[in-house]
């Protein structure tokens, strides 16, 4: 019984560790997101276009399979998990053996290692010690570092390039975890939503994706905000210059675009849309009743105007489409084509404020109670707001860091070949002393060959020219003898 | 020994004849050169812009095609030269009409599925020629030159006027992740060539190339059918808007569409021939009797010429011709500019069944022609190791452009999952390749079902998953 309960965790971890399971998680991970965008989704699809789309009978069964958010599924996210703790387990799997043989590489050249090489060639020398020599020198010479194995009273060479590349897969494995790490570190900490500003506003809370609100630690104020076009109408370039507001204070300021957002502490706020609010408030002329002195102001609903230091003027009032029914103003619509607006003139100390109309469809002149001002219609007031994406993505440096890292990793893999290369003086079949060469590469193997015949010629044409090199040098000491025996 | 014998046989009669494809194909080449010249002269526009350069470039594409499948049926040597050349002279011309639109629209051409289109082109003869040069395999281009024909031919349809970019395409991310997408896909363009050529000289069973050839033909021709046939034996096609050279457009997303007539029974005829040959071969294997095979065979080139009939009656009819719509009175114009993944459809049938009848006839010559089943299947594995990666840095230049400019570095989107899908399939490729040892008929399966995910990301996601990735 205890040995059941025992080997319950000890099968999961062969099951995953399994290559075969590693790869039928992944071909069902990608059945799942094949599905997940053929079948319309929930969050970015309106639920009006889904119940067209769909039966209601078939709605129900994709909802209740969660079908209609495959991404965000329990299951599908079980899957990526179950995913990770495969890439996991295989590495663990094998990770002891590709240890071993990358901390121990085999250095030795024993028989049934000889036998064994595919890649080897012999050369004829005379003697062990130089030949050897020869095929160090020819190994320093192209970079090769070069170690000596001496195995009781025989001495041999051993020499490999780029071993680290035996485990960049586990690098690349590391990196894909890293990637989902920050997946999942997002997906529990971090929090996307929106964040609408009218010119002006400052605002502190964000729209998050699920329709809550969030308050941000600080506020964030829109100066100004725009869009420019191309020739041809189409939309070139939306722009906000925004502050960061704490405390009543300043921090930062930024113009962002489309492509650069605005970033503090963590929080990052992209240019996502811009656009017209509608009708905000009325440009009017004032002119003070007798005077001249006439002056432009723009009035925003409920927003209060100082004319003179005893004046004060509000708009009280808009209606976008208007009708006079007993001498009463009410409105008809909410479509802008015949707008009304009620000011409130307010003069010091007076008790009641007056009120003028203004109807600018009929006569731009304010009409109504007496006051100290005229006012004359000019333009409506156009709000506009700047929509920004707001995110918060703690996981994104792991994610940017696996994506480096799997760069490295893949490069490695694909583009560094491990090679060895072993090098002894033995006598051949027929007992004549030969400079056995042995190599191995553990990918691109026929490109190998070639560098490794290259370099057997390299050790050939430096064994001749040692076996002429000790006759002309004796030749110099000779050379040299006689000179000094001429002084 | 007996291969041997073949070859030899059969390039002596070929030395007498050789001369005749060249000048066939030499005098076509040079007929639509001056044909195209007289035109531009005619109408009196500048010489070397980048509509003419690309007309250029389709010519020299279509010599190098032409050329390069007479070398494989004919096996002689010195029309593989001459398609080179035509494929160097065409590639010159592509990069010409590149540099142009380059210039024209000071950035590079990757905003819109018109100019990715042009730099795929681009990609896939520069890889072509390197694969022929370097790796010495002479025969690629007759799968991808027919591939960078219909490129063209589907770009010539496209709306292809220089657009000015939107906000978010502002970005030299856009170059970079572009750059590496072009570079990956076209990579997988050719390990899938390489694979198909693998599984010829693997001795692949020429009636299983039948069964497939007669299969994507048919879901071609049904995919037509089932969603364009309308009552009455119409064909229903997107109306199109000659001035606007746009789609016309019923409301947002909602395209117009018109009926031309009877010509929706001329298609479920040749989904039926094209369903022939697949009865045969099934006939053949249920009952075991191989003599249904040649039944299959003859199907098959009945059905090459109904879709050729297909093809110009498709042409004729809808090029430039007015038809009513069941949806709105009155007559609307259409083009063949309003359908380019229908024809672009009648195309790829029309060039795989030419392919098929070409390994049908010379198949042992081919293998004599193609590198060692080893060598193809090793180059198929190096080019997917080149693709891997830039696939790999395509997907995180694209994530982290995405973070800047839409506040999240993955959202599901319908093209990113795609791209994810692809990079999945082709990390299965490589573990099965390098630890279960998979080489050969395996390796080459995953190589063409990863170039198959390649195409439905870069076409198919576009036009039947719109998301995020609007632009191409």
């Amino acid at each position: 019984m205890v040995s059941d309960i025992v080997s319950i965790p000890k099968r999961f971890f062969k099951a995953l560790s399994n290559l075969r399971t590693g790869i039928i998680l992944l071909l069902l991970v990608v059945i799942a997101s094949a599905l997940g965008t053929f079948i319309l989704q929930r969050p970015a699809t309106d639920p009006d276009k889904l119940q067209a789309a769909y039966s209601p009978a078939t709605l129900q069964w994709l909802d209740r399979l969660s079908l209609t958010d495959v991404f965000h599924a329990w299951w599908f996210l079980a899957l990526l998990g179950l995913l990770s703790l495969s890439i996991i387990f295989v590495s663990i799997e094998r990770f002891p053996n590709a240890w071993r043989f990358y901390a121990r590489p085999y250095r030795k050249t024993d028989a049934h290692f000889r036998t064994g090489l595919q890649t080897k060639a012999e050369l004829p020398i005379k003697n062990a010690g130089d030949g050897l020599n020869a095929a160090d020198r020819v190994l320093q010479k192209l970079h090769w570092p070069v170690e000596r194995i001496a195995a009781g009273d025989q001495t041999s060479l051993y020499s490999e390039r780029h071993r680290f590349s035996v485990m960049a897969v586990y690098v690349i494995h590391a990196s894909l975890l890293l990637i989902f790490a920050g997946g999942i570190v997002d997906g529990i900490l971090g929090y996307s939503g929106y964040l609408m500003l009218r010119k002006g506003q400052t605002s502190s809370v964000i729209e998050l994706r699920n329709g809550q609100k969030k308050e941000l630690p600080f506020g964030i104020k829109c100066y100004e905000a725009g869009q420019e076009n191309y020739a041809d109408g189409s939309p070139k370039k939306w722009w906000s210059k925004l502050a960061v507001v704490q405390d009543g204070r300043e921090i930062k300021t930024k113009e962002i675009v489309v492509n650069d957002p605005l970033v503090h502490r963590g929080l990052r706020f992209y240019q996502a849309s811009y656009g017209p609010t509608g009708v905000e408030g009325v440009k009017v002329v004032a002119t003070p009743t007798g005077g001249t002195a006439a002056r432009e102001v723009t009035l925003r609903l409920n927003e209060t105007v100082e004319l003179d230091p005893t004046t004060t003027v509000t708009l009280a009032e808009f209606i976008p489409d208007f009708f006079i029914r007993d001498n009463q103003v009410f409105k008809r619509s909410d479509d802008v084509v015949n707008p009304a607006f009620r000011l409130e003139i307010k003069k010091a100390g007076g008790d009641k404020p007056a009120t003028q109309w203004i109807f600018p469809a009929y006569n731009p002149m304010g009409q109504g109670q007496e006051s100290d001002y005229h006012f004359e219609y000019r333009d409506l007031q156009m709000g506009y707001f700047t929509g920004l994406e707001v995110s918060h993505e703690p996981g994104q440096w792991l994610v940017w860091a696996g994506c480096v890292l799997m760069g490295v990793g893949l490069f490695v893999a694909f583009y560094m070949v491990h090679m060895r290369l072993w090098v002894v003086a033995l006598p051949d079949a027929r007992g004549k002393l030969v400079l056995w060469i042995g190599g191995q590469a553990n990918k691109n193997k026929d490109r190998f060959e070639q560098k490794f015949e290259e370099i057997v010629e390299s050790i050939r044409s430096e064994l001749d020219r040692a076996s002429i090199a000790p006759r002309s040098a004796r030749k110099e000491e000779e050379a040299e003898l006689t000179l000094a025996a001429v002084k | 020994m007996a291969t041997r014998a073949r070859v030899v046989r059969m390039e002596t009669p070929a030395t007498t004849g050789s001369n005749a494809l060249l000048v066939l194909v030499g005098l076509g080449v040079a007929f639509l050169l001056i044909t195209a010249l007289l035109g531009a002269a005619k109408s009196g526009g500048p010489l070397f812009n980048e509509s003419n350069l690309l007309y250029v470039a389709l010519i020299f594409y279509a010599g190098a095609g032409a050329l390069y499948m007479g070398f494989g049926v004919t096996g002689v040597a010195k029309y593989v030269k001459f398609a080179s050349v035509a494929t160097a002279i065409g590639f010159t011309a592509n990069t010409l009409a590149v540099a142009h639109r380059w210039y024209l629209a000071g950035r590079p051409p990757f905003a819109s599925i018109y100019e990715m289109l042009l730099s795929f082109v681009w990609t896939v003869a520069a890889l072509t020629l390197i694969t022929e040069k370097k790796f010495g395999v002479k025969i690629i281009g007759s799968i991808t030159m027919p591939l960078a024909v219909v490129c063209v031919i589907l770009m010539q349809l496209l709306p292809s006027e220089v657009r000015p970019l939107v906000p978010a395409l502002q970005s030299t991310w856009l170059h970079v992740h572009v750059t590496l997408a072009m570079l990956s896909y076209a990579a997988c363009a050719v390990s899938f060539a390489l694979a198909m050529m693998f599984l010829i000289k693997d001795r692949f069973p020429t009636e299983t190339f039948l069964a497939l050839t007669s299969a994507l033909v048919s879901a071609v021709y049904l995919a037509i059918v089932a969603t364009r046939f309308e009552k009455w034996g119409g064909l229903s096609v997107t109306a199109w808007d000659a001035k606007e050279k746009s789609d016309v457009f019923l409301g947002r997303g909602v395209r117009l569409f018109v009926t031309v007539p009877d010509l929706g029974w001329l298609f479920v005829m040749a989904a039926v021939a094209s369903l022939v040959p697949l009865l045969f071969y099934a006939l053949a294997r249920a009952q075991k009797n191989d003599s249904y095979y040649g039944l299959a065979n003859k199907s098959i080139f009945v059905g090459v010429l109904l879709q050729v009939v297909v093809l110009a009656a498709f042409v004729l009819r809808v090029r430039d011709a007015s038809y009513a719509s069941p949806y709105q009175e009155g007559l609307y114009p259409t083009s063949l500019a309003a359908s380019p993944f229908i024809l672009g459809g009648l195309v790829t049938g029309v060039f795989a069944s030419l392919l098929y009848m070409m390994l049908l006839w010379r198949r042992s010559d081919l293998e004599v022609l193609l590198p060692s089943a080893d060598t193809l299947d090793r180059v198929t594995y190096n080019t997917i190791c080149i693709a891997f990666p830039l696939l790999t840095g395509m997907i995180a230049t694209g994530a982290y452009w995405a973070n800047r400019t839409w506040g999240s570095y993955w959202s599901w989107d319908p093209k990113e999952t795609w791209a994810a899908i692809t990079w999945l399939v082709y990390a299965g490729y490589l573990h099965m390749r390098i630890t279960r040892g998979w080489r050969g008929r395996r390796a080459a399966y995953f190589a063409i079902l990863g170039f198959g995910v390649v195409i439905f990301t870069f076409l198919g996601v576009t036009y039947l998953l719109p998301g995020l990735h609007a632009y191409a």
